[in-house]
């Protein structure tokens, strides 16, 4: 069973790298990262599991085994409500695996909570880009919230459908974080209220695209 | 344990945390919480901190483990520990064990460490006392006198 401290251990400058450094550099605390792993985050199924947002802009898939067969179905489909997943009685998360990004990719997380570290997300977001090898159109885009319009992370497609073909500027930046401000339908609840929610993911959508650009121009 | 085997009948239900207490008599392990949220169980197990009150004692089976009371001696401090009295760096003491592991932890991977290093390292464990700046400030001495030592 990979622990996230496994997954720490692991430095790899991949775009898909780089996106799990993030994520685990962020996640709980040492301690924590110590014993917590991947099929643990991925099975709790709730908004506070900062791998779940990752896993779905890496498109990833579950693979699902019980004593003489798997199956393997993608991760939103796992994911049915808070705290349940597709899970039989007799099954068990074996493994999450997704495609290698192209080279002109880059990805980042972005994380808040009430402190700086040892907090559970109250907001965070996962971004994927692929641009064309001038790096100046986006071909792909892939955005994951940990809560959007329910109470588990979604991929925020109509915003995503806003970036693709699009140049990656400035502009196409601050059209993403509009059209999510209109995508969003998020409630309050005892941690967070839906107004700071809605202003705090915003900031690290742009926080995010920023970051994806910064990584694809300096590789 | 502390670089001594140890053989020991668990039952599946008890936690490291138990095991270390009760039946090996380390007191220097504290229960703060229970839940894995403060930290002050902190105990080193196989070069990584955990909190052992989220560890079963049979997920210890032949692991290396490391407390507090595995950490220098009266005679011969360990230099975090003679760091954190020059910085006064204790007050009520509870947190005291597991900063002092994981900034022995973090200096037996890492002998120079940034304070932000030193800052992650710790950000397991809470501490209501200090406002663990002495904390850090201490570590990072720690590590300044253990790099001179070996010059």
């Amino acid at each position: 069973m990979t622990t996230i401290a496994d997954l720490e251990a692991q430095e790899d400058d991949s775009a898909w790298g780089r996106l799990l450094a993030d994520a685990v550099g962020k996640f709980g605390s040492p301690n924590i990262r110590t014993v917590a792993t991947i099929g643990g985050n991925v099975c709790a199924a709730s908004s506070s599991e900062d791998l779940i947002p990752v896993f779905l802009v890496l498109d990833a898939k579950v693979k699902l085994i019980r004593r003489t067969e798997a199956r393997e179905i993608p991760l939103q489909e796992f994911l049915v409500a808070k705290r349940k997943t597709a899970l039989h009685a007799d099954e068990i998360l074996a493994e999450v695996s997704f495609s290698e990004p192209s080279a002109r990719t880059a990805c980042s997380f972005q994380k808040l909570g009430m402190r700086n570290t040892l907090i559970i997300a109250l907001v965070s977001v996962a971004v994927f880009l692929e641009t064309d090898d001038a790096r100046s159109t986006i071909l792909q885009a892939r955005i994951a919230l940990n809560r959007l319009k329910g109470k588990i992370p979604q991929r925020a497609e109509r915003v995503e459908m806003e970036l693709i073909g699009r140049r990656f500027d400035e502009g196409t930046i601050k059209s993403a974080v509009d059209r999510l401000g209109d995508e969003l339908a998020l409630t309050s609840y005892f941690r967070v209220s839906a107004e700071y929610s809605e202003e705090a993911v915003k900031v690290l959508l742009r926080r995010a695209l920023s970051d994806c650009r910064q990584r694809i121009l300096g590789k | 344990m502390n670089g001594k085997d140890q053989a020991l009948i668990v039952d599946s239900t008890e936690r490291l945390l138990d095991v270390l207490r009760d039946r090996l008599n380390l007191k220097g392990v504290k229960e703060g919480c229970g839940t894995g949220d403060c930290g002050a169980c902190t105990v080193i197990m196989d070069g990584r901190l955990v909190s052992s009150c989220l560890v079963l004692a049979v997920q210890a089976r032949d692991k290396r483990i490391t407390t507090i009371e595995g950490v220098g001696t009266r005679e011969n401090l360990h230099p975090v520990q003679k760091a954190l009295m020059k910085y006064n760096a204790a007050q009520c003491g509870f947190c005291t064990p597991a900063m002092i592991l994981a900034g022995k932890n973090l200096l037996d991977h890492n002998p120079t460490p940034s304070k932000e290093q030193i800052k992650e390292a710790i950000s397991g464990i809470l501490c209501r006392c200090t406002g663990y700046y002495k904390i850090v400030d201490a570590i990072h001495d720690a590590a300044k006198e253990i790099s001179e030592a070996r010059c």
